[in-house]
């Protein structure tokens, strides 16, 4: 099992299209992929899970990987909080 | 007499038109229990709407990749993401399972689950997220009813030019169809300016006003309607005069849009004949091919911390490819490219997270060229890759967030270094490629001459040095406010670096959202100021703004108004700067 934190960085927070996004990245590998936000911890599959942790700028998340491709699935997941999801800001 | 009806204000634009109600089909939602021996084939039922739903929502979003862009899609992404997520698809069939309910009660069950859990989160903007949710179990619930959910509206004619319709609420994927059919614009009962639709509206350029009470009630069929977006009102029944006022509003705005495609081919020339430099920011190939298409003067700001977000740090030959291939899109033009500006709150996997994560105060930490002279060798093979492109064409090099002149030594330096490399491997460059530095630190701004000796031209990043002259992030709502480019003390600044600049005559630049903001053009006119450089966008907007332009008579206010002292405050510097061209 892997584990990061990382801070989220666009300007929009979890939005409904950066949690789309996080889904799609976290569905293309087999490993488990969770969330956690202070206390709580979700699903990072689901995104309704994502949405419901409510994460905007400056929220620090726990990401959570466990599984054959936990790696490489939890070196994209931050790959995408550091490219801000894509947007400009 | 005309009705007026306000709600939120969504989606710009004017529409004039007819009013037409859209009758929704209401969905009644039975609940009913399935016998043992049928639930295998109510699953298969469920499924077969999941399904169906599924498919009609990815025909709208190629549609929409295709005809309206990505932001449209990327909604309709979020619905089928919705669809798939277990809590509806597989806690649903689970209550068919276990609790033998029929498919449709299944899935309102587990709405209303979701909803409850929705409703108790604090952010806005997460709670309306509910409401995507309705819309996907809703249309979930109209396959399994009628098997067909294609009309979801029972009334609607193919083609509605001049037609403004009204609605209980809409889908994003009735909106999408709505302006497949030409819709003028569109009004809603419900639907917060936070919806899905409403960005969609946005996005697709349909004036809309959501959240109208009663609208349904109070507007009638076929009456006339002015819908005005920007105010988020709806006129019914206009009286003659006010109908002509806005069918003005309308063509000044459409002849606002054709004036602009006009600018394209005419010259940057101040009313007094001053030959104003418009430059473009650009990074991607579109913006490039935008830039060249709009005729700018080159690209005056070209930035590359998209080469070290991808993870690996990008070798020479990567970034020498990058580099050859934005040169080739400009044909010809001028590239100025901005050595990496990573660190303070752009951070990537290529650099030594030890250095960054140290500091407590990023903005006022390790970052840009800082970051850069303390990882010489990732930043040298950054200059020797620009030093190469230089052979391919017209190419100069900025050093962002430079603070003193031993930070330009240092650059000078390693640029030397890379020099001699290249002559020894016999790989070409450009000898006289010319150097420049980024102004964003306020000392900096104000030891214009120290650093200047050094430099063959400057531009001022008015993001950066706002923030750091006013000690305030304008992302900060907090503080937002104090993020004023009209503050004296910037008039000032800006004024002191543009003065600077044509005394030491050496070229200077804007490159922040200062630059392509037309509200401002005028102002940094007067200041002195003969270069802009800005997002691809902006440049015909603020084209028009220079043509309209004395600039003497600007100067000769803005003196004015720096004259005025303690009264100062009383006088709105914009304007006094509009009235002196009158």
């Amino acid at each position: 099992m892997l584990q990061r934190e990382v801070t989220i960085g666009n300007k929009l927070g979890l939005h409904a299209r950066a949690a789309s996004k996080l889904v799609n990245c976290a569905t293309s590998f087999a490993a488990d992929v969770w969330l956690r936000r202070g206390e709580r911890e979700i699903n990072g599959k689901s995104i309704m899970g994502v949405l419901t942790l409510a994460a905007g700028k400056g929220t620090v998340l726990g990401i959570r990987t466990q599984g054959e491709d936990e790696q490489q699935a939890l070196q994209e997941l931050i790959q995408l909080f550091e490219d801000r999801f894509g947007e400009d800001e | 007499m005309t009705l007026a009806l306000t709600g939120h204000a969504v989606a710009r634009g004017i529409a004039i038109g007819q009013a037409h109600l859209a009758e929704r089909n209401e969905l009644e939602i039975g609940e009913y229990r399935i016998q043992a021996g049928d639930v295998d084939k109510e699953v298969r039922r469920f499924h077969a709407a999941m399904s169906a739903a599924r498919n009609q929502l990815q025909q709208l979003s190629l549609r929409l990749s295709q005809n309206a862009g990505t932001t449209a899609s990327e909604i309709i992404q979020v619905h089928i993401q919705m669809l798939a997520d277990s809590s509806i698809r597989e806690a649903s069939e689970r209550r068919i399972r276990e609790d033998h309910f029929n498919a449709e009660w299944a899935l309102q069950l587990q709405l209303e689950k979701i909803l409850a859990e929705f409703r108790h989160m604090d952010d806005e903007y997460i709670r309306s997220r509910g409401e995507d949710v309705v819309q996907v179990v809703r249309l979930v619930q109209s396959k399994l009813s009628e098997g067909d959910g294609e009309k979801e509206f029972s009334n609607i004619p193919d083609r509605l030019a001049d037609t403004l319709v009204i609605a209980s609420e809409l889908t994003p994927g009735e909106l999408a169809a709505l302006h497949e059919r030409g819709v003028a614009g569109v009004i809603t009962e419900h639907g917060s300016p936070y919806s899905h639709a409403a960005i969609l509206a946005s996005s697709l350029g349909i004036p809309a006003v959501f959240g109208v009470r009663m609208a349904q009630s109070l507007l009638r069929e076929g009456e006339t309607l002015v819908l005005d977006g920007r105010l988020g009102v709806v006129y019914a029944n206009p009286d003659p005069a006010f109908l002509d006022h806005y069918h003005e509003i309308q063509r000044i705005t459409s002849g606002f849009r054709k004036s602009l495609e006009g600018a394209r081919k005419l010259p940057a020339h101040s009313l007094d004949g001053e030959v104003i430099l418009l430059q473009a920011n650009a990074e991607r190939e579109d913006e490039l091919a935008l830039a060249a298409g709009l005729e700018a003067d080159g690209i005056g700001l070209y930035r590359t911390e998209f080469l070290y977000l991808r993870g690996e740090a990008p070798d020479e030959e990567t970034q020498l490819a990058e580099y050859t291939r934005a040169i080739k899109v400009l044909g010809g033009k001028l590239l100025t490219i901005r050595t990496m500006d990573l660190g303070a709150d752009k951070t990537s996997a290529a650099l030594d997270f030890s250095l960054l994560r140290s500091s407590m105060n990023p903005a006022l930490g390790l970052r840009a060229v800082r970051l850069c002279l303390r990882d010489t060798e990732l930043f040298k093979t950054q200059l020797r890759a620009i030093l190469r492109a230089s052979s391919c064409g017209l190419v100069q090099c900025l050093i962002p967030m430079l603070t003193s002149v031993g930070e330009i030594m240092m650059v000078k330096h390693l640029l030397q270094e890379a020099r001699q490399e290249l002559v020894q491997q016999g790989l070409a460059f450009d000898p006289a490629m010319k150097l420049g530095g980024m102004i964003e630190v306020p000392a900096a701004a104000l030891a214009m001459e120290d650093l200047g000796a050094h430099l063959d031209f400057m531009s001022v990043g008015t993001n950066d040095l706002l923030q750091y002259a006013l000690a305030a992030d304008r992302v900060d709502e907090q503080v937002a406010h104090l993020y004023d480019p009209l503050h004296p003390g910037v008039v000032r600044l800006l004024q002191y670096i543009f003065n600077a600049g044509s005394t030491l005559r050496i070229p200077v630049t804007v490159c922040g959202e200062m630059a392509g903001d037309r509200r401002y053009t005028r102002l940094l006119l007067a200041l002195g100021l003969r270069c802009f450089s800005m997002h691809p966008d902006r440049l015909l907007e603020v084209k028009l703004v220079v043509r309209e332009t004395h600039i003497p008579r600007a100067a000769a206010a803005l003196a004015q108004w720096l004259n005025l002292g303690s009264q100062r405050q009383d006088v709105p510097l914009l304007r006094l700067l509009d009235q002196s061209q009158a």
